[in-house]
C-alpha cells in the first residue's frame, strides 16, 4: 500500500484531531447549556407558580379574565418577546378559573402536583408543573413550550461556539500553512535531486534544511563524496591503462612495420613475427591484469567461501609446472599452518597466489628454487637467487611500478593485484630480501586491541 | 647516419633498431638510462632518439645533463604521455622533436630525416649534386633522372658524403657513421662500399684524399 505523503498525513491527522476536539467540546457545552437552560427556567416556573399559589383567587370576579387578556394583548403587540410561558388556574373540580389569556387556556385540569412533567399541549411539548395554592383548594399550573427552551439552548450554544469555531478554522488554516512552508526546502531539495544531472556531484544545499533532515542530507553528501573518490579512482584507472597501453601498442606497430620491411627476408621475417607475437601476448596479459585489477576495485559484494588453500595452491603450481621446467625452477609447497585468510573468494585467491607465482618464476635467474608456504597466518612466496634493491620495495605493490633494467615483459600490475585482493580479504601485503631470497608475505592485519 | 636509441622497452626498441637499420642507419640501441647517457660521448652520432619513461635514469635528466655539457646533436623525444605540458617541458629542455606513443617507424624515419637535414643545413627535402639526386625519407638515389639501386650501406655512405661537401671524410668517420657497435665492420669495408658507388654514379662521385680519406667536392 502507498504511503501518503507525510505533509498530507500530518495535515489530515490535526484536521482530524481538531475536528474530534471541538466536537467533544462542543457535546460537552450543549449537555451544558441545556442543563442551565431548563435549570433556569425551572426555577422561573416554580418562582411564578409560587407567587401564583399564594394569590387569593376566591375573590376572582368574572370580568376579571377578559381585562387580564386585553392586557395581555396590548403588552403582545407592544413587544413581539414571547418567553411561551403559559399558566393556568383550576379549582378542586378542574374548572379552569383564570389563565394568562394564551397558552394556559388549552392547559389540561389534571396532573401530577409539585414536580415537573411533560404535557402535550395543543399538540406541542411543554413543561408543566403544578402546585396547590397555599389555601389548598385551587391548582396553578404553569408550563412552558419545549421548543423554545431547545431554541434558547441553541442559540446560547451558537453564541458560546461560534469564536471556537472561528478559531478552529483559524488553527487549521495555521497548521496548514505551517506544514506547507516547513515542507517547502525539502520539496525543493527533492526537486533539485530529480533534476540533478549524474555528473554533479556538489554537496546538496543544506540552507533552510530543518535539523531533523539534516541527518539524511549529510549521508547524502557523504555519499556523494564516497562517489566521486570513486570516480577519480576509476578516472585515472582509465587514464593510467591506456596510457599503459600505448607501449605495447607502439611495440606491435612498429614491430608490424618491421615485419613488412623484412617480406623478402624469410628468416627475418619469422624472427619478427614471433616478436610481434609475444607483443601481442604482453598486450593481452595487460589488458587481462587491468581487467582483474577493475574488478577488484568495484566489487562491492565479496563472495565468502571456505577457502581449501591446499587445493589452490596445488591448482596453482600446476598451473605453473611447465614454465618452471622450462626455467629450470623448482617449486616447493609447504603448507603446514593456519593461512592468512580461510574465507573468501576462491578464484581471487588463486589469482593473486597465481600472480606471486608467476612474478617469482619471470624475476629469478635459472635454476631458483620458489617456496610456496601456507602457515602460521601467512602465505608467502619466495626465490632463492634473487633480491631487490632495498629502495624499490616499497614502491612494488603500486599500480603500473616497474623498476629500471627489465628484461622481462611484464604490466607493472601483479603486486599491485596481489596487494589489492589481500586488502579485500583484510590483510597486508610486504616483500622483503630474506635469506631464501626476495619473498612476497601476505599476512593478516593485527589488531589494535 | 648513426643514431644513438635509448628505449627500455624491448619490443619497440628491438623494432626502432631493425626497422632504421634495414634503410641503412646505423643504430646504437641502449635500454638503461645511464649507459645511454653515456654512449653519447663514445661515438659520433649523428642524432638521439631518447625515451622519457626511461628506468633508471629519467630522459630529461639526461637531456639536460647533455646539454649542460655542450652536446648539441639533435634529440627526438619518445613519450607516452602526451600531455602539452610534458611536450613544453621536454622542447625546453633542449629536444628538438618529440613523439607520442604510440607513433609508426615512417614518422620516426621522416622527423630523423628532418633533424639531421636541419643539423646539416639543408632544408629542400632532395639533395642535388651535379647529376645524382637523393632523397634522404625514400632512400632513392637518381642518376639523371633515372633510379640507381644502391644497397643500405652505399645509399648511407652518399647520404654522409652529401651532408658533408667539401669535407675531407676519414675512413674511421665513415666507417662510426654506416656501422654501429654491433655491427662487425671489416678493414677495407668503406673502400668496398666507394668502389661500388663510383661504379654505379660515375668515377667523379667521391674523389680520394691521400691518407686522408675521401670528398665530393662542388
Amino acid at each position: 500500500m502507498k504511503k501518503l505523503n507525510l505533509r498530507l498525513r500530518l495535515t489530515v491527522f490535526f484536521i482530524v484531531i481538531s475536528v474530534a476536539v471541538f466536537a467533544t467540546a462542543g457535546i460537552l457545552s450543549w449537555t451544558e447549556c441545556r442543563e442551565k437552560v431548563d435549570e433556569f427556567f425551572d426555577t422561573y416556573q416554580i418562582a411564578l407558580a409560587r407567587r401564583l399559589s399564594t394569590a387569593n383567587w376566591e375573590q376572582i370576579a368574572p370580568g376579571m379574565q377578559e381585562i387580564s387578556d386585553g392586557l395581555v394583548k396590548d403588552i403582545r403587540n407592544a413587544d413581539d418577546e414571547d418567553d411561551a410561558v403559559g399558566f393556568a388556574v383550576f379549582n378542586s373540580e378542574g374548572r379552569r378559573i383564570f389563565h394568562d389569556g394564551e397558552n394556559g387556556r388549552d392547559f389540561h385540569p389534571f396532573g401530577r402536583t409539585g414536580s415537573f412533567g411533560t404535557e402535550d399541549v395543543d399538540e406541542e411539548d411543554w413543561r408543566v408543573i403544578r402546585m396547590m395554592t397555599t389555601d389548598g383548594k385551587y391548582i396553578v399550573a404553569v408550563g412552558q413550550e419545549l421548543d423554545y427552551r431547545r431554541e434558547v439552548t441553541e442559540d446560547m450554544f451558537e453564541e458560546f461556539m461560534a469564536p471556537w469555531g472561528i478559531g478552529l478554522i483559524v488553527l487549521l488554516t495555521a497548521i496548514i500553512v505551517m506544514l506547507t512552508l516547513e515542507f517547502t526546502p525539502l520539496k525543493r531539495l527533492a526537486a533539485d535531486l530529480k533534476k540533478r544531472p549524474a555528473e554533479d556531484l556538489s554537496p546538496l544545499d543544506e540552507a533552510n534544511i530543518p535539523d531533523e533532515v539534516r541527518p539524511l542530507t549529510d549521508a547524502v553528501n557523504g555519499l556523494f563524496k564516497r562517489i566521486e573518490r570513486m570516480l577519480q579512482r576509476e578516472r585515472s584507472f582509465i587514464a593510467d591503462s591506456a596510457h599503459e597501453l600505448r607501449s605495447p601498442l607502439t611495440a606491435l606497430k612498429v614491430q608490424l612495420e618491421v615485419a613488412r620491411m623484412n617480406e623478402d627476408d624469410p628468416k627475418k621475417l619469422d624472427d619478427t613475427l614471433r616478436k610481434l607475437e609475444r607483443g601481442i601476448d604482453r598486450a593481452a596479459h595487460l589488458v587481462e591484469q587491468l581487467l582483474a585489477l577493475s574488478r577488484i576495485d568495484s566489487s562491492f559484494e565479496r563472495e565468502h567461501a571456505p577457502l581449501d588453500w591446499r587445493e589452490i595452491v596445488a591448482q596453482v603450481t600446476d598451473e605453473y609446472a611447465r614454465s618452471a621446467r622450462e626455467k629450470e625452477a623448482v617449486i616447493r609447497e609447504d603448507i603446514s599452518g593456519p593461512p592468512p585468510f580461510s574465507e573468501g573468494n576462491p578464484v581471487w585467491a588463486a589469482l593473486m597466489l597465481r600472480n606471486l607465482v608467476d612474478n617469482a618464476l619471470k624475476y629469478s635467474p635459472a635454476g631458483s628454487e620458489i617456496s610456496i608456504s601456507v602457515k602460521d597466518g601467512k602465505l608467502a612466496v619466495c626465490n632463492s637467487n634473487t633480491a631487490v634493491p632495498e629502495e624499490r620495495l616499497k614502491h612494488l605493490c603500486e599500480r603500473f611500478y616497474r623498476p629500471s633494467g627489465q628484461k622481462t615483459d611484464g604490466s607493472g600490475l601483479g603486486l599491485a593485484i596481489v596487494s589489492e585482493i589481500a586488502a579485500v580479504h583484510g590483510c597486508c601485503t610486504d616483500c622483503a630480501n630474506t635469506p631464501n631470497g626476495f619473498c612476497v608475505t601476505v599476512y593478516r592485519k593485527k589488531n589494535l586491541s | 647516419m648513426r643514431i644513438l636509441l635509448i628505449e627500455d622497452d624491448g619490443l619497440i626498441g628491438d623494432g626502432i633498431k631493425n626497422g632504421l637499420e634495414k634503410p641503412g642507419f646505423a643504430v646504437d640501441w641502449f635500454s638503461d638510462g645511464n649507459e645511454g647517457h653515456e654512449a653519447l660521448f663514445q661515438a659520433e652520432y649523428d642524432a638521439v632518439i631518447l625515451d622519457l619513461g626511461l628506468p633508471g635514469r629519467d630522459g630529461l635528466s639526461i637531456l639536460k645533463d647533455w646539454r649542460n655539457r655542450g652536446r648539441s646533436e639533435p634529440v627526438l623525444i619518445l613519450t607516452a604521455r602526451g600531455d602539452v605540458d610534458e611536450r613544453v617541458a621536454g622542447l625546453n629542455s633542449g629536444a628538438d622533436d618529440y613523439l607520442g606513443k604510440p607513433f609508426s617507424l615512417k614518422e620516426v624515419q621522416a622527423r630523423l630525416n628532418a633533424l639531421i637535414r636541419r643539423k646539416n643545413g639543408v632544408s629542400a627535402p632532395e639533395i642535388v649534386y651535379r647529376n645524382v639526386t637523393f632523397n634522404p625519407q625514400s632512400r632513392k638515389t637518381f642518376l639523371n633522372g633515372r633510379e640507381v639501386a644502391l644497397s643500405p650501406k652505399e645509399t648511407a655512405l652518399l647520404e654522409a658524403l652529401l651532408f658533408n661537401r667539401n669535407k675531407v671524410l676519414s675512413k674511421e668517420i665513415l666507417e662510426n657513421k654506416l656501422y654501429s657497435w654491433d655491427d662487425e665492420v671489416s678493414s677495407n669495408a668503406v673502400e668496398v662500399h666507394v668502389h661500388h658507388l663510383r661504379k654505379k654514379l660515375g668515377k667523379d662521385i667521391v674523389k680520394t684524399v691521400n691518407k686522408l680519406g675521401y670528398i665530393t667536392e662542388d
